[in-house]
């Protein structure tokens, strides 16, 4: 059983879990992550070093180039792309088109401050159709 | 999704199964943001698929094969080499073989060969109030902003959208969603609001402070349209800014007031010389008198105009690049063919510069994870400078290099003494 559960606007299905990939600023698939490795390349960011594969991601919304989806899509071809995306504000165009080609479950707008309540690393399961964050404290 | 009696027709697969499948996933796009129509797109400016993503040519090459062809006037942004010239710049063989696989396929799609960030400079100019679909952000806060078309930021369905000729109507498509968000006053002087790196400086500052909201500038001084471009490009890189109002600049709004449809900023922020100052000084961390390898103007695209400013400057000092420099100024092939017919191309080739056209160099060879891709070696940048925030923002993590950002005179003074003032 999950100790929290949090409602938000599901936007693209799938129902996943994951470690969670808390991050405080906007992030941009097109320079901050690495498209062979799904690792987090930019410079001074606070999980630099780390991959993106496998996890859930929650960070406050997407910026840069809008290259961004093709660098999403070429990690899902290779298996590294998140399992799922958790925006804090409103989801942009751009990572729902990749999202949904890619089969990344997608939610936006949490009702409650996800960046600093789900703890770095907590298992967390996001369901896109419900619209739903859940996550047990460790 | 409400679905016309033509559009069920297309989903029932009357047109072909690429139009059904297309529309299937621009249905599941539109259901995703409570969008309750499709609206019919008059121009699309799709995203080539590069040599420099894992599998992203042989994606296309495999799609033309299913016989989707576009339906509306469509476009291509950059490659990942310069088709014409790809050897002069140093580009592997194994990475132009796989690029130029995607001509034909575009060409089978009809799709136009453009391969450039700003096909507005092309002729691809669509009206006011017009719905349209483009890719590359620089293009698409140009398209939204200054022409006063409207276009969503365009992605992977920018595809789908070219095939069926639909889109869902939502996002920057709606008028309520095209309201200012944030008011700047810009408090700066025409000495601060020269060069285009000074609209770059002032787009990426006011772009971090907005995210993806929409900026309504009080005023942007003489603004020309390469200024107005180079703002855009930066806004749309330090914040993902999609649409900017500037009365007397841009198409929408006559007025401040009427650029805020009657609402009150959320925000409102004075920009001052100290804040430009700060961009530049961010942006650059290359030291005074330190080694430079590489200059890069063009970015996005230049247009004829910029290139004959380069052209002018170089003849006029009898300058040389220096030796240890790669110097690129990048532009579009019909651009490149204008400015060849007027000297312009020559008199830098002979400076020792290179006019190169379809690519940059965040999307070409030099970037660092691209020759890594092929198993080739990496090649060594360690300083660049470039009159482009956005360039300059791209290039410290995908090269991996130092950087400078400076006004075109002062990039071109670093290319001829090989480091920086």
């Amino acid at each position: 059983m999950s100790d929290h559960k949090v409602k938000a606007r599901g936007m693209v299905k799938g129902r996943v879990s994951g470690p969670a990939l808390v991050c405080r600023k906007a992030f941009s698939f097109l320079g901050d992550v690495d498209m062979d490795t799904g690792e987090i390349i930019a410079q001074g960011h606070e999980h630099e070093g780390e991959t993106i594969a496998g996890k859930v991601m929650i960070y406050p919304e997407t910026k840069g180039s809008s290259g961004g989806c093709v660098v999403l899509s070429v990690l899902a071809k290779q298996g590294k792309q998140p399992v799922a995306i958790v925006l804090e504000k409103p989801a942009d165009t751009n990572i729902v088109e990749g999202a949904i080609v890619c089969g990344v479950t997608l939610v936006s707008e949490p009702e409650g401050d996800l960046i600093h309540s789900v703890p770095n690393g907590a298992m967390v399961t996001v369901d896109g159709a419900a619209g739903e964050v859940m996550w047990s404290d460790a | 999704m409400n679905l016309t009696e033509q559009e069920k027709r297309m989903l029932g697969g009357e047109f072909g199964e690429p139009v059904a499948r297309a529309l299937d996933y621009l249905i599941q796009f539109g259901d995703a943001f409570g969008a309750d129509r499709f609206v019919d797109v008059v121009y699309a400016h799709y995203p080539a698929e590069m040599s420099i993503y894992r599998g992203n040519v042989e994606d296309v090459v495999e799609y033309a094969e299913t016989g989707a062809m576009v339906c509306i006037p469509t476009t291509t942004s950059t490659l990942a080499c310069d088709l014409d010239r790809w050897k002069e710049h140093g580009c592997p063989q194994p990475i132009y073989d796989l690029q130029a696989a995607v001509v034909p396929a575009h060409r089978k799609m009809g799709i136009l060969g453009t391969y450039t960030c700003t096909p507005q400079w092309l002729g691809f100019v669509p009206p006011k109030g017009s719905y349209i679909i483009s890719v590359e952000s620089s293009a698409i806060i140009y398209f939204n902003s200054v022409l006063g078309a409207r276009t969503n930021r365009g992605g992977l369905f920018t595809r789908y959208a070219a095939v069926t000729g639909k889109y869902p109507l939502m996002g920057y498509l709606l008028d309520e969603n095209r309201a200012g968000t944030h008011l700047f006053r810009v408090k700066l002087g025409p000495q601060d609001l020269l060069h285009d790196s000074d609209f770059s400086a002032l787009g990426f500052h006011v772009g971090a402070l907005v995210g993806s909201e929409v900026p309504v500038f009080d005023t942007l001084g003489t603004a020309t349209q390469d200024n107005l471009v180079a703002l855009g490009a930066a806004l749309a890189t330090s914040g993902s800014v999609t649409l900017f109002h500037a009365p007397g600049h841009t198409a929408e709004s006559d007025s401040v007031e009427e650029a805020f449809q009657g609402r009150q900023p959320k925000e409102t922020h004075n920009v001052t010389p100290a804040d430009i100052r700060s961009v530049y000084e961010m942006l650059t961390t290359i030291d005074p008198g330190g080694a430079i390898d590489f200059v890069t103007l063009g970015c996005p695209h230049y247009t004829l105009e910029q290139l004959r400013y380069v052209a002018h400057w170089l003849r006029e000092h009898d300058a040389k690049v220096h030796p240890n420099v790669r110097f690129w100024i990048c532009t579009n092939r019909t651009t490149r063919q204008a400015a060849t017919w007027e000297g312009i191309v020559q008199t830098i080739e002979q400076a020792g510069g290179h006019v190169v056209c379809d690519t940059c160099p965040v999307e070409c060879h030099m970037r660092k994870s691209t020759c890594k891709e092929f198993g080739l070696p990496v090649p060594q940048v360690q300083a660049m400078v470039t009159d482009s925030c956005k360039m300059a923002r791209y290039v410290g993590d995908l090269i991996g290099c130092k950087t400078a950002l400076c006004p075109k005179d002062d990039c071109l003074k670093a290319a001829v003494a090989g480091e920086l003032s």
